[in-house]
């Protein structure tokens, strides 16, 4: 049913790594904990996003918040034409716009990202704008389950329920890992869905590989009754990569030459089913 | 004219004058409030937004506004506005230079008996080190409102500093006049200069009086924008003087002070300097601003003693 977005996973993921080869510099794992996520987004019908037109005034926002992993739009972005393709192999470069963590210069990037904590507060600002206007912009926002140890995030979270912005949909991209180590054992965050619940969002949680699963979840954006939907995505950093999924070393470290021919020949097989 | 105004009613009542005309502009408390903001929450409440006790929500919050085309003015007490959402007005507010205005309310010492967490005695120096950011301090109600006008009609990032209390008037309706240069030499003297900001000010022009009663003509200049700083007419002005006393109710590291020296050394100006200022270390006792001015050495006599003491150096 969703081969089409299964072969977008494939792609998205080869773009990503090229990148990073490219220039010996990114963070892979975090990207690919997120790839049907994003797919799901641009690819799915989920958020409206037009083709050659970044600003078009209808559009939905999409900010990568967890913005070291921004770097997973941009093959997204070129591929809708808002900047030449070639900027990929400039990526990070002096003479090109894409920059390891992203910010608006770059056309299709909503806000800048680097610092932690801060998407769900301007999504929510966008969202209510919206509002206010009486327009149909929706917000998402995607977030790092380490990310969510920043209180600025439980700020938001609390102001935009209050505010009921059903029309900010919040995804937890929850890897388990943060730098050091898995995040259980680092500072347990005990049940995030739990947690956003009380806070007066509606919660789904997804399995963030399956696009029937994450499709499922976003089915309901628009009947949860007047609160912020979140998704809490259940994902494996470094998903597709054998050698990289589930380990924190990984964060931002490059392979060798051996590690690349695997990752590679990984990346020839599909592992998203659904 | 509106003398006796708070500077925050001032300020506020013409964001609402504006704000009743314009849909677009917004206004975000971090549960502070002004008499003026009443009616403000009253008649336009798709305007006015309460963040919660969150600064860096309010910060966040109107980052997203303002991306989607808001005019948006925060307000908090100064501490909380400046420190508290530091991050958020670096990373997010500064990187991508968007139109919002920070308002402080009672800055320096102005929350005396709340002592240390509500003094603001470091904001010159964190908030003139961010990219691009303009900072404002009116010296009376009426500036307040003249400042409130520029925030409005030149929308930009922007960090104004009001005082708690009223302050005496001094400008009228002329502070537009000075708004190309961001300063105004409120009193020519000679020799020694006295320079400051806002609320010092009105302590240089008593320090001026005092020296008048002998003779001695100080000048007085209130440098009210104090980033971006005049680089050109005022350390040209400041050189016709022998000396000049720079005086903030401020940590002196990186303070008023120190903008005033950069500003001299860029110019390659050449000349003494004495500035005024609370040094490291100071105590935390209860008292009152007028009490705690003494205890730090920032008070009219203690100005006074430190001025003689560079005369009888310099002169």
């Amino acid at each position: 049913m969703y081969k089409e977005l299964i072969s977008k996973s494939n792609w998205l993921r080869k773009s990503i790594f090229n990148m990073a080869m490219n220039q010996k510099s990114g963070h892979i794992p975090s990207c690919f904990s997120m790839v049907e996520i994003l797919i799901s987004l641009y690819y799915g019908g989920v958020a409206k996003v037009f083709k050659d037109n970044p600003d078009n005034i209808e559009r939905d926002y999409v900010f990568i918040s967890k913005g070291h992993a921004a770097m997973a739009q941009y093959p997204i972005l070129a591929d809708y034409g808002f900047f030449p393709k070639e900027e990929l192999n400039k990526f990070t470069q002096p003479d090109g716009i894409l920059g390891l963590y992203a910010d608006n210069r770059i056309p299709g990037i909503e806000g800048i990202s680097g610092s932690l904590g801060h998407g769900v507060g301007m999504g929510a600002g966008i969202s209510l704008n919206a509002k206010i206007n009486k327009k149909d912009n929706k917000a998402f926002v995607v977030v790092g389950d380490g990310e969510c140890y920043e209180g600025s995030i439980w700020e938001s979270a609390m102001f935009a329920s209050h505010y009921k912005l059903d029309n900010l949909i919040v995804i937890v991209d929850v890897n388990h890992l943060c730098i050091l180590g898995k995040t259980e054992d680092l500072l347990n965050q005990g049940d995030l869905g739990e947690k956003w619940e009380s806070f007066g969002w509606h919660v789904e949680r997804v399995n963030g590989h399956s696009y029937s699963s994450i499709m499922k979840g976003f089915d309901v954006i628009g009947n949860t009754a007047g609160k912020p939907l979140v998704l809490i995505a259940d994902t494996v950093k470094g998903k597709g990569i054998s050698f990289m999924e589930g380990i924190s070393m990984w964060h931002n470290k490059i392979p060798n030459d051996e590690q690349i021919k695997q990752a590679n020949k990984d990346l020839e097989i599909n592992s998203i089913i659904d | 004219m509106s003398n006796n105004k708070l500077m925050r009613d001032a300020f506020i009542d013409e964001i609402y004058k504006s704000a009743l005309k314009d849909k677009d502009v917004v206004f975000i408390s971090a549960d502070f409030g002004a008499v003026a903001l009443d009616d403000f929450r009253e008649n336009l409440p798709e305007q006015f937004i309460h963040a919660g006790i969150s600064e860096q929500n309010m910060v966040d919050v109107g980052v997203g506004l303002a991306l989607t085309g808001k005019k948006v003015f925060l307000y908090a007490m100064a501490p909380f506005i400046t420190t508290r959402c530091y991050e958020q007005t670096k990373a997010v507010v500064s990187s991508m230079q968007l139109p919002i205005t920070l308002i402080a309310v009672g800055v320096g010492l102005g929350y005396d008996h709340a002592t240390l967490t509500h003094f603001t005695t470091e904001d010159i120096a964190i908030m003139r080190a961010l990219n691009g950011i303009r900072i404002l301090t009116p010296v009376d109600s009426d500036s307040a409102l003249h400042i409130a006008k520029e925030c409005i009609n030149n929308p930009k990032f922007t960090y104004v500093r009001l005082e708690r209390n009223p302050q005496p008037p001094l400008y009228g309706d002329k502070l537009p006049s000075y708004l190309d240069n961001g300063y105004v030499s409120v009193h020519p003297g000679r020799d020694i200069a006295l320079v400051s900001s806002g609320y010092m000010t009105h302590k240089a022009l008593k320090v001026r009086e005092i020296f008048l009663e002998d003779g001695v003509d100080l000048g007085v200049i209130d440098v009210f924008r104090i980033k971006p700083i005049d680089q050109s007419s005022l350390p040209k002005l400041l050189s016709n003087y022998k000396a000049i006393v720079t005086i903030e109710e401020q940590m002196l590291d990186g303070g008023f002070g120190g903008a005033i020296l950069e500003t001299l050394a860029d110019a390659e100006v050449c000349m003494p300097v004495k500035r005024i200022g609370i040094s490291d270390e100071f105590k935390v006792v209860n008292g009152d601003r007028e009490y705690l001015n003494k205890l730090y050495a920032i008070d009219v006599n203690s100005i006074v003693t430190k001025v003689k003491l560079l005369i009888e150096k310099i002169l």
